[in-house]
């Protein structure tokens, strides 16, 4: 086997973005490649990790990593929202950005294997989920009951559409989508994800949940899953926070005790309400 | 032990200067202030100077330091980054022990954790360190409380304590020992010992009489910060008070949060740098997208008490994360330097 390398701490290595592709609107997913054979040999993840990103002459920003530790392409998923994203999505196929990482601690992997696993995104809240999603869909046979409930806005805020497509096709695969307004054309469901949440029949013993999605429908979510019956060690979720070094230094990540950085960005939600601050 | 008599202390810097740039207490001549700065002239190095209006994290933790340097070439997509190493080997001559604690509770941070932060670790081991007991406390001290003083335990290479018409000088280290014997300084004798503990004694004794402006309840405060039962109103006050400035991030000995910015320079590269930054600002915490974890005043000034005195950030420094310099009060343009917020705690508790 391949030998970890251990984390790029402070000095970004140079990667070359290979292709970028629209995904909905202000949001785009960067495809890339490091120029030094070795380090682009022995980049591993876990899912659930986050690097620091370079764009060149604007600044570096921190962002969760959409790929399976196996077999995927690496990329990152970025919503145009602040100077540096900006600065991003103006690159073309071919420009350089700077990678530092992966950091953080990651979704549980060989803990959950086994059990019924279930995911919840809103929005772009599916792009960290991503990467445990493909992951467990490329060990299958380890894990019990698959599910996956998303919603957006509106059909065209749906991330990953590919993707979902072939998770529609995939066996032993569940996956619900759900939409804010009625649409002409939308076979799926209308209402908020946790409305489409509360109506399944979800398995409580046994499982765990991935929640990741805006303040609002987290909580409107937790809500509904402790309902059902799931324990809130099982529920975990990714946070974002202003990061400046990725390595616990800066300390701008901090909440409560912990620091987003080292100590997340996962966290169970038990964890999550004794941090003593909002997420 | 060793004896240094007191015109030689003078000899020591000197012969530091060859090695070391050479940072101690002075007083400012336009402010009046003493400063813990480089000493570009040796001469005003003044050992007995009252403690210093700021910290010596500087020497350490630069308020701007560049950390890399990358030239990225658009047209022929070339990338060159280089890591900017500036770093000189420093001598900080009459650390006081509450400033001395400081630097240790930054090595805990930056060297103890998860990771090792590469650019401190540079500094750490280029540094020369002489403390310097406070033979006698300063109106603003409270280090008695926060046990980090008023003499140094470890951390120095070399620690001197005022004894008369010289200093009787501690080895910390082999670096110290070194300077020691090429100094030629001779034994203290056999009741040197005694004779510092006796003025350290002293000094601490001497605690109610000098160090007047504060009294800081330190350990009820760490118990009730830790488990989180001071009512919400207590910090509304609190963060009534505050002016938002950052002053008592700038003077603490232990706050170490930095920002860090890419800046793009006219002839083309861009310098990576690291700054000062204080968890008091509104920007903080704010992500892009405008959505701020931290919006209300009163939220996140309970944060940096935390960091000061709960136990889980004790944990990472190994001791409190204070240690009674007494800056922050002196500074604080809303009366809530450290000591006043522990006097707010306590009286939440005794309902004074």
């Amino acid at each position: 086997m391949e030998k970890q390398l251990v984390p790029i701490v402070t000095v970004p290595e140079v990667a070359t973005v290979v292709d970028i592709r629209e995904e909905i609107a202000d949001v785009r997913t960067f495809y890339f490649t490091f120029d030094r054979p070795e380090i682009e040999r022995a980049f591993r993840i876990r899912s659930g990790q986050f690097i620091m990103c370079t764009v060149f002459g604007a600044g570096e920003f921190a962002v969760s990593l959409p790929f399976s530790p196996e077999n995927d392409r690496k990329h990152i998923s970025v919503r145009k929202v602040g100077k540096v994203t900006a600065a991003l999505h103006e690159l073309q196929p071919g420009d350089k950005i700077g990678i530092r990482g992966p950091f953080g601690n990651g979704f549980p992997f060989e803990e959950i294997k086994g059990k019924n696993v279930i995911y919840v995104a809103g929005g772009i809240g599916l792009i960290p989920l991503r990467s445990s999603i493909v992951h467990v869909l490329q060990h299958r046979p380890d894990f019990g009951r698959m599910i996956l409930v998303y919603g957006a806005r509106s059909s065209r805020d749906l991330m990953y559409k590919d993707s979902i497509r072939e998770w529609q096709a995939t066996r032993d695969f569940e996956t619900y989508f759900t939409i804010d307004r009625p649409e002409p054309g939308w076979n799926g469901q209308v209402g908020f994800v946790n409305q489409l949440v509360a109506g399944l029949n979800l398995p409580a013993e046994n499982t765990v949940a991935f929640v990741c999605g805006p303040p609002v429908m987290f909580n409107a979510v937790i809500k509904e899953l402790k309902l059902k019956g799931i324990k809130e060690q099982d529920i975990y979720s990714t946070l974002e926070r202003h990061m400046k070094c990725g390595i616990g230094k800066c300390q701008h990540c901090a909440i409560g005790r912990t620091l987003v950085c080292v100590d997340g960005p996962v966290y169970t939600y038990r964890q999550i309400k004794t941090l003593g601050e909002q997420i | 032990m060793y004896w240094l008599p007191r015109d030689q202390v003078r000899l020591l810097v000197n012969r530091l200067a060859e090695s070391y740039a050479v940072y101690g207490p002075r007083r400012d001549e336009v402010s009046g202030e003493v400063v813990f700065d480089r000493l570009e002239y040796l001469e005003r190095l003044d050992l007995q100077a009252a403690i210093p209006y700021n910290p010596p994290k500087h020497a350490l933790l630069p308020q701007y330091e560049e950390i890399l340097k990358y030239l990225y070439q658009k047209q022929s997509r070339k990338v060159t980054i280089e890591k900017i190493s500036k770093v000189e080997p420093k001598a900080l001559v009459g650390l006081r022990a509450c400033d001395l604690n400081g630097i240790l509770c930054l090595d805990r941070f930056f060297l103890g954790q998860e990771f090792v932060d590469e650019v401190y670790l540079e500094h750490r081991q280029k540094l020369f360190i002489i403390s310097n007991t406070c033979v006698r406390p300063f109106p603003q001290c409270f280090c008695v409380c926060t046990d980090s003083g008023p003499a140094a335990g470890e951390g120095f290479d070399l620690d001197l304590t005022l004894a008369g018409q010289g200093y009787l000088v501690q080895v910390g280290s082999m670096k110290g020992q070194k300077l020691v014997e090429e100094l030629g300084l001779r034994e203290a004798g056999p009741e040197a010992q005694n004779l510092r503990e006796k003025i350290v004694a002293e000094s601490v004794s001497s605690f109610d009489n000098f160090a007047l402006e504060n009294k800081a309840w330190i350990s009820r405060a760490t118990n009730r910060l830790t488990t989180g039962f001071i009512k919400p109103e207590v910090w509304e006050y609190i963060g009534n008070q505050c002016f938002e400035c950052g002053a008592c991030s700038f003077v603490c000995p232990t706050c170490s949060c930095f920002n860090v910015e890419d800046v793009n320079r006219v002839d083309g590269p861009t310098d990576r740098v690291r700054t000062w930054d204080s968890c008091s600002f509104e920007g903080y915490t704010k992500m892009a997208g405008d959505h701020n974890p931290r919006k209300p005043v009163e939220d996140r000034r309970n944060k940096r008490f935390f960091c000061k005195l709960s136990y889980s950030q004790s944990k990472k420094y190994l001791r409190p994360g204070c240690v009674g310099c007494g800056r922050c009060a002196r500074v604080c343009p809303g009366d809530i330097g450290l000591p006043n917020v522990v006097t707010y705690i306590r009286r939440e508790i005794t309902g004074e």
